[in-house]
């Protein structure tokens, strides 16, 4: 039909306008509290992404992700203070250790069976932000006082005081968010994508077809990381602070809920559960239940939205049914 | 082709393979594998394919040793199989599977693996949504691509009726001599084994009772005793 061949510059037309309008109606309308929950949302939703990314692609549940987070801010903070680099040097080293470190410890984990995966990525991150705490380290980490990261000049054309914008932070949050999740996208529709859900599904099948099973899990892991750290930085140069809670394992679970909650089969589920994970903390939080109530929307998400609010909203089985959304996806 | 010398194969305390010697030609035949359930039939081809590590003998392939690569070289040198509990990937449809694995192995004679195992109709398909008969010619499918050099295939039939199971092996037994390939076929319908494959080789408790000829195996005694005197 002559139609679907309009589709899809249709598509792109619409999603270039999706991306424009979101990044500037927010700072014309939206006040400075509603901003840094929507940032802090969208620095979950980054998170969410890279644990939904491995999770749909590789059938792994990774639950390091917050030393990873707080762990490249902290080096970030670390080598400005300690080691006298300017900040985007020390935005490159922070990235390069995290990404060092996430590829030896990848290289131990990823051969194992997803239990085990799940329960070593635990035990890591506990391990570092236990460290962090420590005694011995406290000149360097801060212990439980954390540190205050404040530079001088620009990182990228923007001032300190440009990150610590809310307005200004937003619009460097929607393309980030944006980039990761398009980035991720794209990795999940090409060969790689093809190979590690191969694997996820049959992996003995895999070697016997004659593939490397290890190496793109591994690169998987990494590049999941990667994601997750440019949160973490991005995180402390809006903050100016890298408190020792942003290495905490409820960081960790927060990611994965947010992930569960958007729905883990794409990009636009994780950003999305992460920022409503961020409002509906905030609304519970302003009721004093934050815990409570967290607990039964989690219950409830799964439940009613088994495949994240993303994955039920495109089913759309049930308005289908009443007549509506007329057009039936032929896949 | 394929040089098996001494191979011992255990399961923690349970020995399922000891001291076999057998030798496969690449001359385009069938050479079948029967014997009574837990001879050690499977546990052959897993220590051939790389699955199992052997604890005592060696596999030669090629006039290479080989009992220490891995299972995925090996597939990448020509040596593929197939599983006696199907395993393909239920998940994606049938063209997804075999053109991943075609990619892979730099095999753009996709279509042949399609005609041969006459999957034509399923392209489009998940695997787990297709009949379990149909599953199985993906399977061998699956280890077709690449022309492989030696194909090792563990029940073939498992779950097909005699009919089918005698077609599917007159299939291989046309497609191995045209490609003049070795392959090694495991198989309790020894009605078939005895109709397709040129050569037979008998395991029992582990042990390599005989090889040779159909004609020659149905009139060794002490095959009929330990296996063929209920079974024909
Ligand atoms: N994974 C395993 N763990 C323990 N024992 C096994 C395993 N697989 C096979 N065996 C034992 O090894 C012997 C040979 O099994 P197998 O090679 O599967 O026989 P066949 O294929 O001829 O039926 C049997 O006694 C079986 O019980
Ligand atoms: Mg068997």
């Amino acid at each position: 039909m002559g139609g679907s061949s309009l589709r899809v510059p249709l598509t792109l037309v619409a999603v270039a306008i999706v991306f424009v309008v979101g990044a500037v109606a927010p700072t014309r309308f939206a006040g400075d509290f509603v901003l840094r929950l929507a940032n802090e949302g969208l620095l979950l939703g980054m998170l969410a992404l890279s644990v939904a990314f491995l999770m749909n692609q590789a059938g792994l549940v990774a639950l390091g992700a917050a030393s990873i987070y707080g762990g490249s801010g902290l080096l970030f903070a670390i080598a400005m203070n300690d080691w006298n680099l300017t900040p985007v040097w020390a935005l490159c080293a922070a990235f390069l250790i995290i990404v060092v470190y996430a590829t030896v410890l990848g290289a131990l984990i990823v051969r194992t069976n997803p239990l085990a995966f799940m329960m070593l990525t635990l035990a890591a991150g506990e391990m570092i932000s236990h460290a962090v705490m420590l005694e011995a380290l406290r000149d360097y980490t801060g212990g439980a006082d954390g540190l205050v990261v404040s530079f001088k000049g620009t990182v990228f054309g923007m001032e300190a005081a440009d990150f610590a914008s809310p307005a200004r932070f937003w619009v460097v949050m929607w393309v980030a968010a944006w980039l990761s999740g398009l980035a991720l996208w794209a990795v999940g529709r090409s060969r790689l994508g093809a190979i590690l859900r191969a694997v996820r599904e049959n992996e003995e099948r895999m070697r016997f077809s004659g593939f490397d099973t290890y190496l793109p899990r591994l690169i998987a892991y990494v590049l999941v990381n990667i994601v997750a750290a440019v949160a973490g930085l991005l995180h402390v140069l809006n903050a100016g602070f890298v408190s020792p809670e942003s290495l905490g394992i409820s960081v960790s679970t927060n990611s994965l809920v947010a992930a569960l909650m958007g729905g883990i089969a794409g990009s636009v589920g994780p950003l999305l559960g992460g920022v409503i994970f961020s409002f509906a903390q905030d609304e519970f939080g302003a009721r004093g239940l934050t815990q409570l109530l967290t607990g039964i929307a989690i219950v409830v998400f799964i439940v009613v939205f088994p495949r994240g609010v993303v994955g039920g909203l495109s089913s759309m089985a049930w308005l289908r049914k009443l007549g509506f959304g007329g057009r039936r996806e032929t896949s | 082709m394929l040089k098996i010398e001494n191979l011992s194969v255990s399961y923690g305390s349970v020995r399922a393979l000891s001291d076999v010697d057998l030798e496969v030609l690449g001359d385009g035949i069938l050479h079948g594998v029967i014997g009574p359930n837990g001879a050690g039939k499977s546990t052959l081809l897993d220590a051939v394919c790389g699955r199992r590590r052997p604890v005592a003998g060696t596999v030669h392939y090629r006039n290479e040793d080989i009992t220490r690569r891995s299972v995925a070289w090996r597939r990448r040198q020509g040596m593929a199989r197939s599983f006696q509990r199907t395993s393909v990937f239920q998940d994606l449809t049938v063209h997804e599977q075999l053109h991943l694995v075609a990619q892979h192995l730099g095999d753009n004679r996709l279509d042949d693996v399609i005609e041969v195992m006459d999957l034509a109709g399923y392209l489009h398909q998940k695997a787990g949504r297709i009949a379990y008969g149909v599953q199985r010619r993906v399977d061998v499918a699956l280890a077709l691509i690449g022309r492989p050099h030696l194909l090792l295939l563990d029940e073939p039939g498992a779950g097909l009726s005699a009919a089918e199971t005698l077609h599917l092996f007159e299939h291989l037994r046309d497609l191995v001599r045209e490609r003049k390939i070795a392959a090694v076929v495991v198989e309790h319908d020894v009605d078939a084994v005895f109709a397709c494959c040129g050569k037979v080789t008998v395991l029992d408790l582990g042990r390599h009772l005989a090889t040779g000829t159909p004609q020659q195996i149905r009139a060794d005694h002490r095959v009929v005793a330990a296996y063929l005197g209920t079974a024909a």
